[in-house]
């Protein structure tokens, strides 16, 4: 079994040292999927925020790569993409600047060529020169989550990727952390999407204030659908 | 911070990976996308440096004019001072550590060191040398503070203390190498993991003991006869600390974590976009918000509520208890006045009134809190089973209090100036109302409204739609307390003026309780029929 990509253990978040939920335990391998899923407030995504750096534990050990986190070394930032759901840009780059930040920024040769490829992969190519402050909010969205295709990593961290997608564009986003994980990459996800976490997560861990259930995809997404939206 | 990791390269590639690039180029590619596309020339980027550089020059011009005139218009020191008493020089000394407290305190609030939302977004993520990337961010701040920390130096001490060139340049010297020690050392304790809260704290606490140590050399009759002046030697060793300083947080910055990184500059980008539009307001809520605790140590439980009237208030005085900075800020305004009186080339009319204008101003929009945030977000306002207007008068209960209790200290010092405490005592708590009117209404105005013509004044194009939103609040104080004014000019209260200050106070009181939004002028327009009123303003906030 290879060494794990994350691992939690007992793991408390929180703002201010008061926890958000239950002590949190995964463990996350190359070529796995673990769905996160819960009530809104649950606190699927200050796990996220703290898997990527974000955020101090306030309690129990969490390692990503076999080292507690620390966002501020080069190997981890090489290795961790993240998408949460930061609408910011710079306001004088294009869509395909901003793309091509990122795979340059992370030593992609032929970036600009990667950058045309997940143009199109995203719907994105008729915006290419537009800057994203004329983009809907769905176009940002999938611009987002682009930058963290576009780059070399062993963990991707997505925080709700679901959000202003629609369902083509969430298949093929399904498709796309498949072939993540078939490529040996590992995700970690937070997620209200029952087809989304059955189509991509092999484990998902339910968060809740009391207690933590790990539970099997299909489960999970029972689940899901049963909350009233 | 290249510490190999166990698991050898990413295991997703999505092409050919090569060297990493140097963050410079980064920070390179970015500027120069963004200036493709901002269409500026030569000659306008000439332009503005010009218009940049008049701006300032006349600016400086203004201060130095003012000063000087202010020094001219002093009366000469006496040639023995009173047992109790400061030197001018004195309280300039004072003042200097008062202001070096409040650069700490911003600095603290401010970062120092931020990224805007952008560069944390789509720059911390790389895994370039994050020093590169943030050098630019981090001389900003101590930039500014020394060029602030010099002039204000050199205009206390050459324009108001009247100092020789040499002695000038040496304090403004002095100014320039402390005010960048300061952010340099705010920056080092940020990158070493203490908390933004922590370091305003400092400042505050540095503040506040400037207005103690201001008591206590009052009260032991202190005489600097100049502005105390480092020498050469001592400056030198102080650009050597600051150079030090330079190198050791340029070392340190990769070991800024994203998380205060993120934070410092979502607050400083706040302050900036509030600086630009004239909001002092939102200025406020930057500064505090970011730097509060997140989690209470203890829960508020609201004994003293016994209906909705009680809850609103029970809430603004938490607010008010809870903010340190807003309680220093009471001390030190209350303090001001008396220092006023107390300085024997300040102890006169004009000094004493500014120094009251200048104390109300700043303690009254310490007690503001409640009202500001009621104003930020409506809904607070209307929680409460309450009407839209008892909700506007029971936001000034608060600022009542905290002024009544402000104007007592500040007024027992003027009355003890004046030869008579206990009139103006009475006077001072007759006009408490209006500071606290005048403070709600401040808290409650529109936001500026740019699209109202431009006049034009020696000092440039006045936006009118700015004006009249930034006065609504300090009018009622010069209007309503029209008979303290008069009573300080004259130093000299009368029946007269304590029945006029009480139709003053109701005034204020019913104009503070006013839920239009509007200028007069806007009213006045929309009664004869025109349009409506400005694009600024927006429907009453509050109530049912």
């Amino acid at each position: 079994m290879p060494q794990p990509v994350a691992r939690a253990q007992d793991l408390l978040v929180g703002y201010g040292g008061a926890p958000v939920c239950a002590p949190v335990t995964f463990t996350l391998h190359p070529g796995r999927a673990l769905a996160l899923v819960g009530a809104n407030g649950s606190g699927k995504s200050t796990v996220l925020r703290a898997v990527i750096g974000l955020l101090e534990p306030a309690g129990g050990t969490l390692t990503v790569l076999g080292r507690p986190v620390d966002e501020r070394t080069v190997e981890f930032r090489s290795a961790v993409s993240s998408v949460l759901d930061d609408d910011a840009y710079f306001p004088s780059l294009s869509v395909a600047e901003h793309l091509y930040l990122v795979a340059r920024g992370h030593g992609v040769l032929d970036a600009w060529d990667r950058v045309d490829e997940l143009l199109d992969e995203f719907g994105l190519a008729d915006h290419a020169r537009s800057l994203p402050v004329s983009l809907s909010s769905g176009q940002r969205r999938r611009l987002l989550l682009a930058a963290g295709f576009a780059r070399p990593r062993s963990l991707l961290v997505l925080d709700e990727p679901e959000q202003r997608l629609d369902r083509r564009m969430l298949s093929a986003l399904a498709d796309r952390l498949v072939a993540e994980k078939a490529a040996g990459g590992a995700v970690l996800m937070a997620s209200h999407d029952p087809e989304l976490v059955r189509a991509v997560a092999d484990r998902a861990l339910h968060l809740d204030d009391h207690a933590n259930e790990l539970l099997s995809a299909a489960d999970a997404a029972e689940r899901i659908a049963r909350i009233p939206s | 911070m290249t510490d190999e990791l166990p698991h050898g390269g990413p295991a997703v590639l999505p092409g050919d990976v090569g060297d990493l690039p140097e963050a410079r180029s980064i920070r390179r590619f970015t500027a120069a996308a963004g200036r493709a596309r901002a269409g500026a020339s030569l000659s306008s980027l000439l332009g503005d440096v010009y218009y940049a550089v008049i701006s300032a020059a006349i600016g400086a011009a203004v201060a130095v004019g003012v000063a000087g005139q202010v020094r001219a218009s002093l009366p000469p020191p006496p040639a023995v001072p009173p047992a109790t008493s400061l030197s001018l020089p004195t309280l300039v000394a004072v003042a200097l550590l008062a202001g070096a407290g409040v650069l700490v305190s911003l600095a603290g609030r401010l970062g120092p060191v931020g990224t805007g939302g952008a560069e944390s977004a789509w720059w911390l993520v790389l895994p370039v040398d994050r020093r590169g990337l943030l050098r630019p961010a981090a001389r900003r701040l101590p930039i500014v503070g020394a060029v602030a920390g010099g002039a204000v130096v050199a205009l206390l001490d050459g324009g108001l203390l009247g100092d020789s060139g040499q002695r000038t340049l040496l304090a403004a010297a002095a100014g320039v190498v402390v005010a960048a020690l300061l952010v340099l050392l705010a920056t080092v304790v940020q990158s070493a993991g203490v908390s933004r809260r922590r370091v305003a704290l400092a400042g505050d606490a540095l503040l506040g003991v400037s207005a103690v140590l201001a008591v206590v050399l009052a009260l032991g009759g202190a005489h600097l006869a100049q502005l105390p002046v480092a020498p050469w030697p001592l400056l030198v060793v102080g650009v050597l600390l600051v150079a030090a300083l330079v190198w050791l947080v340029d070392g340190r910055l990769d070991r800024m974590p994203a998380r205060s990184l993120r934070e410092s500059g979502s607050v400083a980008t706040q302050a900036m976009g509030a600086v630009v539009s004239l909001d002092s307001r939102e200025l406020g809520r930057a500064l505090t918000a970011g730097s509060a605790r997140p989690v209470r140590r203890w829960v508020s439980r609201f004994h003293g509520v016994r209906g909705a009237a009680s809850a609103l208030v029970a809430a603004d005085v938490a607010q008010l208890r809870r903010s340190p900075r807003h309680l220093v800020q009471l001390v030190v305004a209350a303090l001001i006045p008396w220092l006023a009186t107390v300085v024997p080339q300040l102890a006169n009319v004009p000094g004493v009134l500014v120094a009251v204008l200048v104390a109300g101003g700043i303690a009254s929009s310490a007690a503001a809190e409640g009202a500001r945030a009621g104003e930020m977000n409506p809904i607070l306002d209307r929680m409460l089973p309450l009407a839209a207007k008892t909700v506007r008068r029971l936001r000034m209960a608060v600022p009542g209090v905290a002024m009544l209790a402000w104007a007592l200290l500040a007024f027992a010092a003027l009355g003890r100036w004046a030869g008579d405490v206990g009139t103006w005592l009475v006077l001072a708590a007759l006009g408490a109302p209006v500071w606290a009117a005048a403070t709600v209404r401040a808290a409650y105005r529109p936001g500026p409204n740019w699209s109202k013509p431009l006049v034009s004044t020696p000092f440039g194009a006045l936006p009118t739609g700015v004006t009249t939103v930034v006065s609504r609040g300090p009018d009622l104080v010069v209007l309503c307390l029209l008979p303290t004014w008069i009573a300080l000019i004259l130093r000299h209260v009368t029946p007269t003026f304590l029945l006029l200050q009480v139709v003053g106070s109701a005034i204020a009181f019913a104009v503070g309780s006013s839920i239009a939004t509007g200028t007069l002028m806007d009213r006045l327009f929309e009664a004869s029929g025109g349009a409506p009123g400005t694009p600024g303003s927006k429907p009453a906030a509050a109530g049912r």
